[in-house]
């Protein structure tokens, strides 16, 4: 099962060994380790950025009301998811051909939504940015209306990527009902997180202190149990699944789903966050909270870079051939 | 309409690796990119062990999972069965790489020498390899077997079946009921690899016993 492939003399990766090998079959395609090591892993940016992105959007307009907070996360989606892609795809010229099959492929639908989500969020944002010329007010029906859309589209947002994993059939580690939820989940946690960084760097107070912490600990919550499931899926599941499984626990990709992902991102914050209910002054409580945050968001793109190196295709062969 | 497909007979292969080479010399397929391939495997356990060759390549399936995800469109099921990439349409989101279950497609960053180092410049062939190459596909888009199109088109067998020196493929029509591949697919229960997964592949294996 190993990855080892041969190098030429500037290390380009020329051979992948694994193709001619039986058993279950590593994707390379995805994440770090394919043939173009550091551009193929934008891909994993561009998930974890769309996540973050517009769970920070939903929880900025939703939750606290705060459209610096907001527009950062509609500048991830809109800038930074959208490089990522770009760095990553072979043909970046075409980009404007993955829009083109909505109706079978969830990238078309991915896209189709972000930008729905961008062009949302920056209609309903634009008079708070100083855009007094749109025919709209914040708080009108109209803008209400745009809120919405907004609000949906960003959700569709955080959702595809598992969707997009989830409908690779001979992946088992992935063809799961479990990843649209887990995504989901981590997308508006990570967005919590960006939230009170942006808050916190921008030196203002946090509205709805008390609500935002209570959901950010039931989403670590759930994010754990989330996790949980997966794993004892994968556990009962098919021989390549169990391999995915060993590669997540006991191969190097542990460091970052054990470590990183479950240690750092879920149980540390969670034990942060609940003392900084009873943190003694208000420093020490906002420092907890970035603390909390950075780790919670080195766990969100820890468990997708995870996800994404326990991708093993079912063997081609099955015994008796 | 036809619709081609190809018989691989498991009791023949000997693993030569001749389809391979045979791919790359008529595709001038770059380092890395292999369409045709040839994997080892064992089954059964001991005293009764056998080490087979499976020769691998693209299904050609009916209901191929990499057309369904292709965001754009580059992958297309032909009227006659075959699937095939367009290069000037595909961006190189490597989707269909992804959700293929046979591993049957290459993605290609950047055409790489075959030799390097002290062997440059490169020799003729490899010349001739790149820019044959790069007349047919793009830089940063994904490719596969396309059962030799254009050899097909002028009544031929595709290259990996005219270098078999065991003539362990066979390719035809799977719609025409008395052809050579229908025949040997019925009488010696030709199976498909996964067939759970509804693809319905094109390339049918005889068993090896």
């Amino acid at each position: 099962m190993s990855q080892s492939s041969s190098s030429d003399q500037s290390g380009t990766c020329v051979l992948q060994q694994e193709d001619f090998k039986p058993g279950a079959r590593t994707q390379m395609e995805w994440g770090f380790g394919g043939r173009r090591r550091w551009r193929d892993g934008a891909l994993l940016m561009a998930l974890f950025l769309g996540g973050i992105g517009a769970g920070q959007f939903v929880v900025s307009t939703w939750l606290i009301d705060s459209v610096t907070s907001a527009f950062v996360g509609l500048l991830v989606v809109g800038v930074g998811k959208t490089v990522a892609h770009l760095i990553y795809l072979g043909q970046p010229k075409r980009f404007y051909r993955l829009f083109l099959r909505p109706k079978t492929s969830w990238i078309s639908r991915g896209l189709i939504f972000m930008v729905v989500f961008v062009a949302f969020g920056a209609a309903y944002l634009a008079p708070d940015l100083g855009f007094d010329w749109v025919p709209w007010e914040t708080g009108s029906t109209f803008s209400d209306a745009l809120l919405v859309g907004a609000i949906l589209s960003a959700s569709l947002v955080m959702v595809y990527d598992g969707f997009v994993l989830a409908s690779c059939k001979s992946i088992t580690a992935w063809n799961t009902a479990l990843m649209p939820p887990l995504f989901f989940t981590y997308a508006v946690a990570g967005g919590t997180a960006m939230t009170y960084l942006t808050l916190i760097a921008m030196g203002s107070n946090i509205p709805n202190e008390d609500t935002l912490t209570t959901i950010d600990s039931v989403l670590l919550i759930s994010m754990f149990a989330l996790l949980v499931i997966y794993v004892l899926n994968m556990k009962t599941s098919t021989a390549t699944a169990r391999e995915s499984l060993r590669r997540l626990t006991t191969t190097k990709v542990a460091v970052a789903f054990i470590g990183v992902a479950i240690i750092a991102g879920l149980l540390v914050p969670l034990s942060l966050t609940l003392y900084h209910e009873v943190a003694t002054t208000e420093t020490i409580a906002s420092v907890l909270l970035a603390l909390s945050s950075i780790l919670e968001l080195a766990g969100d793109l820890s468990v997708r870079h995870s996800i994404l190196r326990a991708g093993l295709h079912a063997p081609v062969f099955s015994e008796g051939l | 309409m036809v619709r081609w497909g190809m018989v691989i007979d498991l009791k023949r292969c000997t693993g030569c690796h001749s389809c391979t080479v045979a791919c790359k010399v008529e595709h001038h397929t770059p380092p890395g990119v292999f369409w045709a391939k040839v994997v080892r495997i064992e089954s059964g356990k001991y005293p009764t062990v056998i080490r087979q060759a499976v020769p691998l390549l693209c299904m050609h399936c009916r209901e191929p999972e990499c057309e369904k995800v292709c965001p754009t469109g580059a992958t297309k099921k032909q009227p006659d069965g075959r699937v095939t990439v367009d290069s000037e349409e595909c961006v190189g989101c490597r989707y269909c790489a992804v959700a293929c279950p046979y591993g049957a497609r290459c993605f290609t960053s950047d055409w790489k020498d075959y030799f390097t180092g002290d062997t440059k410049p490169s020799s003729p062939y490899a010349e001739y390899s790149k820019r044959k190459w790069l007349e047919e596909s793009d830089k940063g888009v994904v490719s596969k077997c396309d059962f030799c199109e254009e050899r097909v088109a002028q009544g031929k067998q595709p290259a990996c079946v005219n270098a078999c020196p065991c003539e362990a493929r066979t390719f035809g029509d799977l719609d025409d009921s008395e052809s050579e591949v229908s025949q040997l697919i019925k009488k010696r229960r030709g199976m498909q690899l996964h067939p759970e997964y509804g693809t319905d592949a094109c390339v049918y294996y005889l068993p090896a016993r």
